[in-house]
């Protein structure tokens, strides 16, 4: 089995091959490319440039649905069965026996399915739903799915990020499994620990470039991490230590902070003017733990205090009230409104300022916007652009935009880069940086540790939603990598 | 690049005014097949067919804006005709008419609660309320037809200002209000960012719930003035009085360019909307079609301009 494609944009011609009855593991940092690779791989995207060879014979897909009739199955972080449907249908969907008036041959079905349940040695109840089943179990049934289909090829992004170290344990007997049935495994992962206990190989993609593929049994961890971080930071641009004196009261404190599953008690302090990282993996809370903070979710447990006084957020208006802001994560869904015009989604958390007897003022909303626009350097139309046609990097500015005329005390930011261009990145990163300067608290939440590292003054490890490590200014990002990879499970 | 934004906002002033130029060129069109087409005597009569729809498709135009959508408003116009009627052989009219519009207004928050807060889809609410409300219709008529003899109230619509019958004055008026409401004030600000993106609103710090009930609340309201129109037009109610009404209002709305998904519309542009389907109606009627073919074609109009919107949004 053989397959290589050069890509342009976010892959930078990588060359990459997995040989049959093989279990091969793609590491790398977010934004490293995995995610882009794999779409590539199975037609989900359109490469720019190169060829995939399937089977010694070279193949085109356009889509994962065709991939997935010619062999070729992703098993993705998020489960994709039908939680409704039982464990057979959801494993025979679109596979089903008929008997010859056309009605689903129950019988016949089930009988495969003892077959194959005994090949792979395992037990599922084969007639529950799947919304009853574990993750681990979900996990399972998709798997099956795919041999089923006759996949020979199956691909696994991140599928530990929810399981117990049980499932976990159980999920590496199946792809053991697998492996002596002939079948193909590409393992996504950032957790290094599982990487050599299950893969053959290992290929180490960084910055959308292949950095090597070796073989298990020739590496240790230390080297796999130097050659995820990268040898040296060649950064164009750092940022002077932060002039401005930081007052000795924390502006907001956070005590136990608890939502399970993903924040289970999370407890610090940050201060006026200066930018506070946190990073972590993916899944490890940083999103859930920002929405707490704004109160876009309900805490749990755990209390939050401004200027040392305890606060209660009923919803985000409260904590708008009390100077919070949040940059979310996902922008246009919860930031943005996208058919409306650019003024309007800059204006929205303070439209009563600009009302008069309750009569909207169209011009001081102008006057507001272009003022941004000039400030953050928005490359737009003019106020009434209507923000969808807007690009990534340029949203992310309104949105910022919208919350800095509310004059917060603490912004959070949740992946503020994530999806830009590297200019509008650094564009961003420099805003963050005046902001702490005028006395902003910043909380810049990140999983790519590079840019966390970059901007950041001090920065907190999180990990299964917990800290796990706090960082001055000047550390290193292989060391603050090392403490993420450490949570091996 | 700036191309491509040019484009795409000629594109998208030429989606939402399409329904102006088609209503233009019909009326051209029908001027010179119909001579008296466009004589003051003939608008005028268009528009006093239109006002009792036109009443309350400016409710539902806010309700759909909101990424609403209310069934319940023919059900409602038929209480508040009902009640307004009754409610006259115990007190002066200009009570019943302040009782019979906080009435509307409370079936709409009804309607709100159930959607924003129980998170009932809008159009299962509405379909409970619709039937609700038709109930209380034949508990309160006990399924015969009312009347009333009030010329006063009479006025309200059969009556004329100077040389325009009340009811367009109400519409007319009512048109100017609520689009004022909706382009220049909070509420039809957050009306439309809820109706495009509630979430995102509601991380804005915005009281969500409370603008997304109130765009109901208006819809009501509105059902129920055109349920006071409509009783004071005929001076008697049967049980079975605006149904189908809802169906007019919220083809009106579409037609007139509002998005079905929420987030854009406009007060005019539905007037438009209703104009056309009254104008439409009165050449079948003059040409001798028959009424059965009639829906056939208005049913064929509203899918027409409702797939225009949700295709040409699919495709991009």
């Amino acid at each position: 089995m053989n397959k290589s494609f050069p890509g342009v944009k976010a892959l930078d011609s990588i060359d990459l091959d997995i040989y049959r009855d093989e279990v091969h593991a793609l590491v790398g940092e977010n934004g490293a490319g995995k995610s882009t690779l794999i779409k590539l791989l199975v037609g989900a995207y359109k490469r720019d440039s190169g060829e995939i060879y399937f089977n010694n014979q070279k193949v085109e897909f356009y889509s994962p649905a065709q991939a997935f009739q010619n062999g070729i199955s992703v098993i993705y972080q998020e489960n994709s069965l039908i939680p409704q449907l039982t464990v057979i249908q959801n494993i025979f969907l679109g596979m089903e026996h008929f008997t010859p008036l056309g009605l689903i041959d129950e019988t016949k079905i089930y009988q495969e399915y003892l077959d194959i349940s005994k090949k792979l040695s395992f037990k599922l109840p084969p007639h529950e739903e799947a919304r009853n089943l574990g993750v681990a179990e979900q996990k399972l049934v998709e798997i099956l799915k795919a041999l089923i289909h006759k996949a020979n090829f199956i691909i696994m992004d991140e599928p530990t990020a929810s399981l117990s170290k049980n499932e976990i344990e159980h999920l590496f007997r199946i792809i053991s499994e697998l492996k002596s049935n002939h079948i193909s495994v590409l393992y996504i992962t950032h957790i290094l620990g599982e990487v050599f206990r299950i893969a053959d190989r290992i290929t180490v993609l960084r910055d959308g470039k292949k950095i090597k593929t070796v073989f298990t049994k020739d590496v240790n961890r230390d080297e796999v991490i130097t050659m995820m971080v990268g040898e040296s930071l060649k950064d164009t641009y750092t940022f002077r230590p932060p002039g401005t004196k930081k007052s000795q009261r924390p502006i907001l404190k956070v005590e136990n902070l608890r939502r399970k599953p993903r924040v289970n008690g999370v407890s610090f302090e940050a201060f006026p003017g200066e930018v506070l990282g946190i990073t972590g993996l993916t899944g490890a809370g940083k999103t859930e733990l920002s929405r707490l903070i704004f109160g876009a979710d309900k805490l749990k447990g755990g209390q939050i205090l401004i200027n040392d006084k305890t606060v209660r957020f009923h919803s985000p208006l409260d904590a708008v009230n009390q100077g919070i802001s949040l940059v979310p994560e996902d922008r246009k869904k919860d930031a943005l409104i996208l058919m409306l015009e650019l003024y309007k989604n800059i204006t929205l958390p303070t439209l009563a300022q600009f009302s008069d007897k309750g009569v909207l003022s169209s011009g001081k909303e102008f006057a507001m916007t272009r003022q941004f626009i000039k400030k953050l350097d928005i490359k737009t139309s003019g106020v009434n652009q209507v923000v969808k046609y807007l690009s990534g990097g340029n949203q992310q500015k309104v949105v910022i935009s919208k919350w800095l005329q509310t004059e917060p005390k603490v912004l959070v930011m949740d992946e503020p880069t994530r999806g830009i261009d590297v200019k509008a990145k650094v564009e961003i990163h420099n805003i963050v940086r005046k902001l702490a300067k005028s006395g902003v608290c910043v909380i810049f939440v990140s999983s790519e540790v590079s840019e966390v590292v970059k901007v950041s003054d001090r920065i907190l490890v999180l990990s299964s939603g917990k800290i796990t490590g706090e960082f001055k200014r000047g550390v290193s990002q292989e060391e603050i990598m090392r403490i993420i990879l450490e949570e091996d499970k | 690049m700036n191309k491509k934004i040019n484009f795409n906002v000629q594109a998208y002033s030429i989606k939402k005014n399409g329904i102006l130029f088609i209503f233009i060129l019909l009326c051209v069109l029908l001027s010179i097949i119909t001579p008296g087409f466009l004589s003051w005597a003939n608008i005028l009569n268009i528009l006093r067919q239109s006002s009792i729809i036109g009443i309350m498709a400016i409710g539902t135009t806010f309700v759909i804006i909101g990424a609403g959508f209310d069934i319940s408003v023919g059900s409602l116009l038929a209480l508040s005709a009902a009640m307004c009627v009754g409610l006259q052989h115990y007190m002066h009219w200009s009570l019943a008419i302040l009782l019979v519009l906080i009435v509307g207004a409370l079936v709409g928050l009804l309607n709100g609660f159930l959607t924003a807060k129980i998170h009932i889809p809008a159009i299962i609410a509405t379909l409970g309320t619709m039937t609700i409300v038709r109930g209380l219709v034949y508990l309160y008529t006990g399924g015969y037809p009312l009347y009333v003899e009030a010329p006063d109230f009479a006025f309200i619509g059969q009556g004329y200002l100077g040389p325009i019958p009340f009811p367009v004055v109400v519409l007319i008026v009512m048109v100017v209000f609520w689009q004022f409401i909706l382009v220049k004030t909070r509420f039809g600000r957050y009306a439309c960012a809820l109706g495009g993106n509630k979430e995102a609103v509601r991380l804005s710090g915005v009281k969500v719930d409370y603008y997304h009930i109130l765009t109901f609340v208006v819809g009501g309201l509105m059902a129920s003035m055109a349920g006071v129109v409509y009783a004071s037009r005929l001076l008697s109610v049967t049980p079975l009085a605006g149904q189908t009404y809802e169906l007019d209002a919220i083809a009106s709305t579409v037609i007139g360019g509002t998005s079905v998904a929420g987030g854009e519309g406009s007060v005019v542009r539905t007037l438009v909307g209703v104009l056309l389907l009254t104008i439409i109606a009165n050449v079948f009627n003059l040409l001798g079609v028959h009424i059965y073919v009639q829906f056939v074609i208005k049913g064929a109009i509203i899918l027409s301009a409702v797939g225009f919107d949700t295709y040409s949004k699919f495709r991009e």
